[in-house]
């Protein structure tokens, strides 16, 4: 909100410089944003939050200047004498539950015109546009005084009456109308709203906006002053629904002051009669559901307690006066009536920010809280070891270059549809969001993939030929049954490797799968993560012959792979044939299993006898694996083989087409003697015999 | 007769250049057919007078001779193996062969800085949903619905009673519904809210903290929050708690510390005022308490948040928060 210091001194007789008006402002809480200088004058830019609707106006603000330097605040002049003749107009309140108070004044003879300089500058200076002297009025006072009033000709008010109600009050029954508002738009209104009616028809969307057919316009002789108090919650639905925010409104919806409005009602047509000329009439107040202020009870220790200070009683009291609490003191205890323009004041707590902050909360020491000695029932275990598993996780990525991306959580069907996830696909039970920034951002993520691809088509386009990214974000999966209806929320890992052919100085000819795979064995053995293995892979978006699906104890926790070239040629990438190896891995799947594998580490004792070792290579088909020949080789039954490393598989010359060459290395070691030669060389030869007969291979020789 | 062989001995031994030289030095006067084996062999028709001195003179020639060309074979390996060394010799001031290690993002790294005070202070951490209920995200916060403080926050909307979390507060009353004071944690995590200019973007960051026991009061809240400010952007850095509001506490506070850039005099970033808002913060309002079942007449506590981007914005001057999210590895690799 806008308010000019020189209009506040009008109220109260502050003295301070516009800068100390400022800070003390800030530091009362009203933040002053910005300060402004027009014509001598300054204009303070006021941050007001939602809580304190009674500062949205000059008397609000001066009433802060007015506790904040003990000066006193003085009301503007509305007294006049009015014709108290009999006036052939009715006000009925149909629905005092949504409108506790209505009151106005009807004011004949006016002649509508420009305003005078003064008003039309102070209402500029404070951001509204002057629209004639009878406008101007009203806003003028809603400046003033924060009270919201509107101005109806008279003379299209039908059969001299105005009531107030919901279509149901007075119809009968709930419903749409459609109602052209003083802006010159025809709106559907909600059937709950509230509204000023005549005789006829509805002129007004009760503390929201007028009627264009009641406008005071240029030839408006006679007009009806509306001052009145309308239910916040009320006021905020039809503003919504209507889609109109305005002046009035945001201050109704955050609460008005009900007892205000009768001199706001009077000043009004005080400033009018000035400026307009005109006869005021007697007033109309209709006021069925008398406002009573709460009490609120406070703990006098509660306040020191709670702020941490050592006030006495006679500054919590003076505190108190300053800001129009009258107070009562009964044994130890305050017994609180706040001002009616507080509506904020519900609560001992409330109280206790009033006193912190006219004492100042810079006054307040800072004092660390007194050590804690334990924290019960919190058991954190889980807790660190995820965050251990998160830690090793993202060390072991960093090291290997990998660089750590955040993308946004969002995604559309479109992102899927490019990676060819089908409409059956767990990925596809995405959460909705009802009112997205844009439709392709109007999903939460499945998965993290999409976000990594349009992450290295962006970097690439800026002329980055080989980088390495990682994300670790939630996934989002819709369509649980979970009893509070929200969404499954999973920890994800992804990874990606983009690389062109580039002419490097050293040579390094290890193909990108197994770059990336490697780092993801590495973490898994350093985890001691296991059993783990890779089978061939079916994800849709991935290269049938160079992706494999990551198990760990024979379940699925994540993928790897390279990146489909027909997804590929989809996207904006102009280098031939890059290589780009995708990853993902449900880290909460991983992490169940680290649980169980940190918990279970014992030692065992270092071997006291030699080992030795024998290597064969072996041809068998090209399409048996290698883990096939691994898990052949750890399948022989002999409690003296130690371990059998691959160290070489080769295709081409001397190999038949077909075939390829595998080569092993295993390692015998007994653990109660030195193993003798002979002994080693005969279980070698079993089971190279037995390696041949199970994979119809041939010894390499 | 003997001094002579020494002479030509050393012409010889001059001119030899190889091993092999030296080979044949060796054979030609040390072998068995040696000119100085010979001149032993003629020490027995010398007579027995002349034999001891003639011996002597012969052995010292002899060994003269074996001891010169050990040394000039010792340094003809040296000089061979040197050579060869340097034949091997590799340009050092070629790079070595690395993977540049991958840099960790910048959010991430400020908030882990942020973290770590925190659970160095003796908090935990603790996550909550980022899809969440209305009732944890406003209800138990003390936002009714139609209550104008939810303007404060544009919300996503999955469905009339599931949103997007705007702020991590929710995680407090979930923490709280669990277990009984003392709680100490703070909470890290994506929020979310639907605005997108140069300031705001549809998802950041932010780190909650709550703090609930007897007798924890405001002089507390100011206690750690300038504990943990001093730490984050150095000990004499100024800080202001001014009032705020906050539906979910009460008194509220903002927080600012002293422009980090202009210290305090003034700038663009901190719009003249000198200073910069950092936290929100207040005492657990009362009536959050009563959605937990916590007694509010037995405990207090405060509660505080933070926006990550915001500090990590002003710690490596960053004028676009945007960039923290459009992952150019230019812009990511430099922190
Ligand atoms: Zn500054």
């Amino acid at each position: 909100m806008r308010a000019s210091l020189e209009w506040l001194r009008e109220f109260v007789p502050v003295g301070a410089s516009a800068g100390e008006v400022a800070h003390r402002l800030t530091m009362l809480g009203l933040e002053v944003e910005a300060v402004e200088q027009i014509d001598g004058d300054n204009i303070f830019e006021i941050n007001v939050t939602p809580n304190r609707p009674d500062c949205l106006s000059m008397i609000g603000v001066a009433r802060e200047l007015s506790a904040a330097f003990g000066a006193e605040i003085t009301f503007p002049d509305h007294e006049f004498k009015s014709e108290t003749g009999e006036l052939d107009f009715n006000v009925d309140i149909l629905n005092s539950a949504l409108c506790p108070r209505y009151a106005g004044r009807i004011v004949k003879g006016l002649k509508i015109g420009p305003s005078p300089d003064w008003l039309k500058i102070r209402l500029e200076k404070c951001g509204i546009r002057s629209i004639n002297n009878v406008v101007d009025v009203t806003n003028y006072v809603l400046l003033e005084l924060g009270h919201p009033l509107h101005a109806f000709d008279l003379g299209c008010i039908k059969g001299h009456r105005i009531s107030v109600g919901t279509p149901k009050d007075v119809k009968g029954s709930a419903e749409k109308l459609r109602f052209l508002t003083l802006d010159g738009n025809e709106r559907e209104l909600p059937e709950d709203a509230l509204l000023i009616w005549d005789a006829e028809r509805p002129i007004a969307i009760a503390g929201v906006m007028g009627g264009l057919e009641t406008e005071v316009s240029g030839t408006t002789v006679d007009i009806f002053i509306e001052s009145a108090y309308f239910d916040p919650v009320s006021v905020r639905r039809t503003s919504r629904a209507t889609g109109l925010k305005t002046e009035a409104s945001f201050r109704f919806e955050r609460g008005a002051d009900i007892k205000m409005l009768k001199k706001a009602l009077d000043r009004t047509a005080f400033l009018m009669h000035k400026i307009a000329g005109g006869t005021i009439y007697g007033k109309i107040d209709v006021y069925p559901a008398k406002y009573t202020a709460g009490k609120i009870s406070v703990n006098y220790e509660k306040i020191n307690r709670v702020l941490g200070l050592d006030l006495a009683d006679s500054e919590i009291t003076g505190y108190l006066g300053r800001l129009g609490f009258v107070v009562e003191k009964v044994n130890g205890r305050y017994d609180l009536t706040p001002p009616p323009f507080r509506v904020d004041m519900q609560r001992d707590a409330d109280i206790i920010e009033e006193i912190a902050r006219v004492y100042g909360y810079e006054r307040i020491p800072a004092v660390l809280p007194a050590a804690v000695t334990g924290i019960e029932g919190q058991d954190n275990s889980r807790a660190s070891l995820s965050e251990a598993l998160l830690k090793e996780m993202k060390g072991s990525f960093l090291k290997s270059g990998f660089t750590e991306v955040i993308n946004y959580s969002f995604m559309g069907e479109n992102d899927l549809d490019l990676l060819g996830i089908d409409a059956g696909d767990v990925r596809r039970m995405m959460v909705r969001i009802k009112n997205p920034l844009r439709a392709e951002d109007a999903c939460m993520r499945t998965t993290l993939i999409p976000a990594l691809i349009k992450n290295i088509v962006y970097n690439v386009s800026h002329g980055n030929k080989s980088f390495r990214l990682f994300e670790i974000s939630r996934a989002f999966l819709a369509g649980g049954n979970r009893d509070d209806k929200l969404p499954e929320e999973r920890n994800h890992f992804a990874a990606a490797l983009y690389r062109e052919k580039i002419q490097s100085l050293y040579r390094d000819d290890t193909p990108d799968f197994f770059v990336v795979k490697g780092v993801i064995e590495a973490l898994f053995n350093s985890l001691k993560i296991a059993p783990y293995s890779f089978i061939r892979s079916a994800e849709p978006f991935l290269h049938p012959g160079q992706s494999a699906d990551i198990l760990i104890a024979g379940s699925k926790v994540g993928y790897i792979g390279a990146l489909s070239p027909v997804v590929v040629g989809r996207l904006d990438i102009k280098a031939q044939r890059p290589s780009i190896i995708l990853t993902e891995l449900d880290i909460d799947l991983l992490s169940g299993h680290y649980a169980q594998s940190a918990q279970m580490i014992r030692y065992s004792p270092l071997p006291r006898y030699p080992f030795s070792e024998r290597d064969t290579a072996l041809i068998v088909d090209e399409s048996l694996e290698s883990s096939e020949i691994v898990d052949l080789l750890k399948s022989y039954s002999s409690d003296l083989i130690e371990g059998v490393t691959l160290f070489d598989v080769y295709k081409g010359k001397n190999i038949p087409e077909g075939k390829k060459s595998i080569a092993f290395s295993i390692r015998y070691r007994a653990s109660d003697r030195t193993l003798k030669d002979e002994e080693v060389e005969d279980l070698h030869n079993q089971i190279v015999g037995f390696m041949i007969g199970r994979t119809k291979g041939l010894l390499r020789t | 007769m003997i001094e002579d062989l020494k002479q030509t001995f050393l012409n010889e031994l001059g001119s030899a250049t190889s091993a092999a030289d030296l080979f044949q030095l060796r054979v030609n006067y040390l072998g068995k057919k040696g000119t100085v084996t010979a001149a032993l062999k003629t020490l027995s028709s010398a007579s027995p007078e002349d034999r001891p001195l003639l011996g002597k003179k012969i052995n010292e020639v002899k060994q003269f001779i074996e001891a010169e060309l050990d040394s000039r074979e010792a340094s003809l390996k040296s000089e061979t193996l040197k050579k060869q060394l340097l034949a091997d010799s590799i340009d050092i001031t070629l790079p070595g062969k690395y993977t540049a290690f991958g840099r960790e993002h910048p959010i991430n790294k400020v908030l882990l800085e942020i973290v770590d005070i925190f659970v160095r202070m003796g908090f935990s951490v603790e996550q909550g949903p980022e899809v969440e209920q209305d009732y944890y995200n406003f209800e138990a916060l003390n936002f009714p619905k139609e209550h104008p403080a939810r303007d404060m926050q544009d919300t996503f909307f999955v469905s009339d009673d599931i949103v997007l979390r705007t702020h991590t507060s929710p995680v407090q009353v979930r923490e709280m519904e669990k277990r009984k004071p003392p709680v100490r944690f703070i909470a890290p995590g994506k929020v979310y809210r639907c605005d997108a200019d140069i300031t705001h973007t549809p998802m950041f960051n932010q780190v909650e903290g709550l703090m609930v026991d007897k007798n924890i009061t405001f002089s507390n809240l100011k206690g750690i929050l300038e504990a943990f400010l001093h730490r984050m952007f150095g000990p004499g850095t100024p800080i202001r708690f001014r009032p705020s509001f906050f539906p979910f506490t009460e008194p509220s506070a903002e927080v600012d510390i002293g422009c980090i850039l202009c210290g305090g005099s003034g700038c663009r970033v901190c719009k003249e005022s000198g200073w910069l808002e950092i936290l929100g913060a207040g005492m657990v309002n009362p009536a959050v308490f009563e959605f937990v079942g916590y007694d509010t007449e037995v405990y207090s506590g405060f509660a505080f948040g933070m926006g990550i981007e915001r500090i990590a914005m002003l710690k490596y001057s960053i004028d676009d928060i945007r960039l923290f999210y459009e992952n150019d590895i230019r812009f990511l690799g430099q922190f």
